[in-house]
């Protein structure tokens, strides 16, 4: 188990492709796709769903309870990003991913708890979009992340609104725009996420802030999240659902599907993130 | 009075790059009749009617020891009529950059204030130069910055416009920096002008349709887009500054302002 705290109270496995947790009021959701360095294909983004929602329903049936959930990936890496290689050709489905993981992202902020990515290896893509979506990231250096959607001829509409609103406009138009990945001390600096620390302190420093944010009020803590969610727009639908559907659009474009299919004819195992030009 | 000698606008259009650079140094870009016709051009070629002939990056740079100072004051002070119509243009200008197709950095050495700023804010990535400044100082010649406020709120967040319209200050590149306006500063010119080469040569190799549809989303989902489409925000926005630009305290501020540069020099 990635997650440090020992498993006593509640062992939920939601599918093969994401899991939740629940010990020691600490709820964790881990995707178990390690061997695709967690790419999010139409499964896993069910599973992840599944998992937020089983943890909505534990975090308000049991209020102060549980106190804080970890989102994690197993393997090397949190999450390399969509992989879109089933559905490359069927412009249906590949809505229905892309739609998906919208209104997952929606989800995961709606949750009433504080949450934190624990972002280990790479998180690209929508990877990174999971990581911003939640309140927390904690990072290492060597970890890369970023949006090299438009280096792929894709456009990384799902995951825009959640970065304009934890870095700003003006700072997400630059880092959307030009692509490319950073390391984790960049990210960072960049606001991208709160903290990087040595890759062997990630799992003592994850605890620590879910020890931490233990510590206050339950209640508070939900209205102060409830608060800023509606402040900053987090909750609205009409844009993750529009946003859903031009992704989808650009990436049935001839241009995306030229890049995507020879990027995976190159690399088969992995999202669409496993080799993003700089 | 330039504008036979030597444009004071410059294109050079290669490949999917289109460079605008503004090229009045003498009296450090200023804003006045000329350059706002030459730069009005410049985004007709920028947007042309066949989308596929349009540049992908477009970099606006300057010639000279500063990006732009602003509206030609000098101008404005010789006759009244000006002002507000400057400030119409300037409101239609950056929302014509900011609904452009292309992606547009701002490649910025020396001042960047007023208008300048205003100029720059509507850019979609900002580089400078350490010496490079930024803000809207006209509240001392009774001018209200409202023009360049929907863009910018857009741009540094609620906290941080309300401090830069309100205050007046001249901020440094790297406080810039600090407050979102600009993403990246450079030690010198050379460094600036090298980085902003390789971001544009970069952003050209990169799929142009991508690019288009990430910007006008980005638009669509910072509340920018609105002033795509004049009647709107920035309408609003311009009048509000043009409605503070025809009370007499405008008047007397901006000729006693006039009045004291011209003792200093």
């Amino acid at each position: 188990m990635i997650h440090p705290l020992c498993c006593t109270t509640l062992d939920r496995t939601m599918t093969e492709r994401a899991s939740l947790t629940i010990a020691d009021g600490c709820a964790t959701i881990l995707l178990r796709r390690g061997e695709s360095r967690n790419a999010l294909d139409c499964d896993t983004i069910v599973a992840l769903r599944r998992c937020i929602d089983a943890a909505a329903v534990e975090c308000n049936g049991k209020r102060g309870v549980v106190r804080s959930l970890v989102l994690a990936g197993e393997g090397k890496s949190f999450c390399a990003g969509m992989d879109l290689k089933g559905v490359l050709h069927d412009a249906v489905r590949m809505g229905d991913m892309l739609r998906g993981l919208s209104s997952a992202l929606l989800a995961l902020r709606r949750l009433p708890v504080p949450t934190i990515a624990r972002v280990q290896g790479a998180a690209i893509g929508g990877g990174c979009g999971l990581a911003v979506v939640c309140d927390f990231a904690i990072t290492h250096p060597e970890a890369k992340l970023g949006y090299p959607e438009v280096d792929l001829g894709v456009c990384p509409a799902v995951v825009a609104p959640w970065l304009v609103r934890r870095i700003g406009a003006g700072p997400a138009r630059a880092m959307l725009l030009a692509g490319g990945t950073m390391g984790g001390e960049e990210a960072a600096a960049r606001g991208l996420v709160t903290r990087c620390v040595p890759a062997a302190d990630l799992d003592a420093e994850v605890a620590a802030l879910a020890g931490r944010l233990a510590t206050g009020g339950a209640e508070a803590l939900a209205c102060t999240k409830r608060m800023l969610n509606e402040l900053d727009g987090s909750l609205d639908e009409k844009i993750a659902a529009d946003a859903a559907e031009l992704s989808a659009r650009v990436i049935a474009g001839p241009e995306a599907q030229a890049s995507l299919t020879r990027l995976y004819a190159l690399k088969p195992q992995g999202g669409p993130a496993a080799n993003p030009a700089r | 009075m330039t504008t036979d000698e030597q444009p004071q606008v410059i294109l050079q259009r290669s490949g999917r790059l289109l460079t605008i650079t503004l090229n009045d140094p003498r009296r450090r870009n200023a804003l006045g009749t000329a350059l706002f016709e030459q730069l009005e051009r410049a985004l007709d070629e920028a947007n042309p009617r066949d989308i596929d002939d349009a540049p992908s990056v477009i970099v606006l740079g300057a010639n000279g020891s500063a990006f732009c100072a602003g509206f030609d004051l000098e101008a404005c002070v010789q006759d009244a009529t000006l002002l507000p119509l400057f400030v119409e243009r300037l409101g239609r200008l950056t929302a014509r950059i900011r609904a452009l197709p292309a992606v547009v950095i701002a490649q910025v050495q020396g001042a960047a204030l007023a208008g300048g700023c205003a100029l720059v804010m509507s850019c979609d990535i900002v580089h400078a130069a350490a010496d490079a400044t930024f803000g809207y100082p006209v509240h001392r010649i009774g001018v209200s910055p409202a023009v360049n406020v929907p863009v910018l709120l857009a741009t540094a967040g609620l906290g941080a416009a309300r401090r830069i319209a309100l205050s007046s200050e001249i901020l440094p590149a790297r406080q810039a920096e600090s407050l979102g306006l600009v993403q990246c500063v450079h030690a010198n010119e050379g460094a600036l002008h090298g980085a902003v080469a390789a971001l544009a040569e970069s952003l050209c190799a990169k799929s142009p349709h991508a690019l288009r549809a990430t910007k006008a989303w980005l638009n669509q989902v910072d509340g920018t887009e609105a002033t795509g489409s004049l009647g709107s925000a920035v309408d609003r926005a311009a009048q509000a500054t043009i409605d503070v630009c025809r009370t007499a305290e405008a008047r007397s501020m901006l000729d006693s302002f006039w009045q004291q540069r011209r003792a200093r020099m």
